[in-house]
């Protein structure tokens, strides 16, 4: 009886070190997920950022009015990095253009493709290819009536149990010919990371 | 004496063993599609009991605003201590075909002991006109640094 839990327990043991060793795996993961790897700005603050700001902007009374008849005409202007990290703000800004686009109450302008864009057209123009009968004027283009832009803080703090971040986005969207804003949010997000109780 | 020794040592390293090693469990409570509407009563669902006694969905509500589908989820917290949780809303058109498909993604959010709340969601487009949605508890791992 001894030996047989003896050998029970060493058995147990191996099982538990085999089945808990850290084995490098590499695995499809869900990319719409919680991400809590570490406590710098990560996926889930950007999708968070981005879903908090597109739902204020849609359910707002005053873009309500703007896109009642129309689909108005918008450009990115860019995210102010405040933070100490190093954070992609074109990321956020690019979610914030897709998802307001893909609700068909928007058009853009890409101030990003601009020089791309006019190369296109002087081929076209100039380059002798391409039938000038088919080709794409210069001067046609719509021009944005609205302008979307804002910052991105934060403020860090620390002790030697608890690290804590707060994230502040602010985003706002301005009328280009009377220079009015006509629509302003901010969205929050806190993180703390604490030293592991238990924990192996 | 011994035996006793023994066993617990068994019983400790079998703890450990179904503890350490196990994969977390990430059901939850939530709906079944509804419309615009609906009473959610009929629609409820609860895939995970433990979590469904300490967590009511108390009412889902709908609208549209900006010709969107608006929701208003209100979730309390019937535990003592925090909740630690993750909702997603899925969204389906007319035909029942799922709309924007993985890309909304699971938003994070704590409840404070007995603690209710009121959640928006919102269709990312005009062609929703059903939806669903989940709430789930997902263990936290505990970080060293």
């Amino acid at each position: 009886m001894k030996k047989l839990i003896i050998a029970t327990t060493i058995g147990l043991a191996i099982t538990m070190v085999a089945g808990c060793a850290q084995k490098s795996v590499v695995r499809y993961g869900d990319a719409t997920a919680v991400e809590t790897t570490d406590i710098n700005f990560g996926s889930t603050d950007l999708q968070k950022v981005a879903g908090d700001m597109t739902d204020s902007l849609l359910l707002s009374p005053v873009v309500g009015s703007l896109t009642q008849n129309k689909r108005p005409v918008m450009f990115v202007e860019r995210i102010k990095n405040k933070t100490s990290e190093h954070i992609d703000t074109e990321s956020i800004t690019d979610s914030i253009s897709t998802k307001l686009l893909r609700s068909g109450k928007f058009r853009f302008v890409d101030m990003a493709r601009v020089e791309a864009a006019r190369e296109q057209i002087k081929f076209q123009q100039d380059g002798g290819m391409v039938d000038t009968n088919k080709s794409v004027q210069f001067g046609k283009q719509i021009g944005a009536e609205y302008m979307l832009y804002g910052n991105l803080s934060s403020i860090v703090k620390s002790n030697k149990d608890k690290s804590d971040v707060y994230y502040k986005f602010t985003l706002r969207l301005m009328d280009l010919e009377s220079g009015l804003v006509e629509w302003a949010d901010e969205t929050e997000i806190r993180k703390t990371k604490a030293k592991a109780s238990v924990g192996w | 004496m011994k035996k006793i020794i023994m066993l617990s040592t068994v019983t400790v390293i079998l703890s450990l063993f179904f503890l350490g090693c196990t994969a977390p469990i990430t059901s939850g409570i939530g709906t079944s599609a509804m419309i615009q509407g609906d009473d959610f009563s009929t629609h409820l669902q609860v895939n995970n009991p433990k979590l469904g006694q300490k967590l009511k969905i108390i009412d889902v509500k709908s609208r549209k605003k900006n010709d969107l589908l608006e929701i208003n989820l209100q979730l309390k917290n019937t535990y003592k201590k925090s909740l630690k949780l993750q909702y997603h809303f899925n969204w389906f058109d007319a035909q029942g075909f799922v709309i924007e498909s993985r890309k909304t993604p699971w938003k994070p959010l704590e409840l404070h002991g007995f603690q209710s709340t009121g959640l928006r969601g919102l269709a990312p487009n005009e062609q929703v006109a059903s939806f669903n949605v989940y709430v789930r508890e997902v263990p936290e791992k505990a970080y060293r640094y």
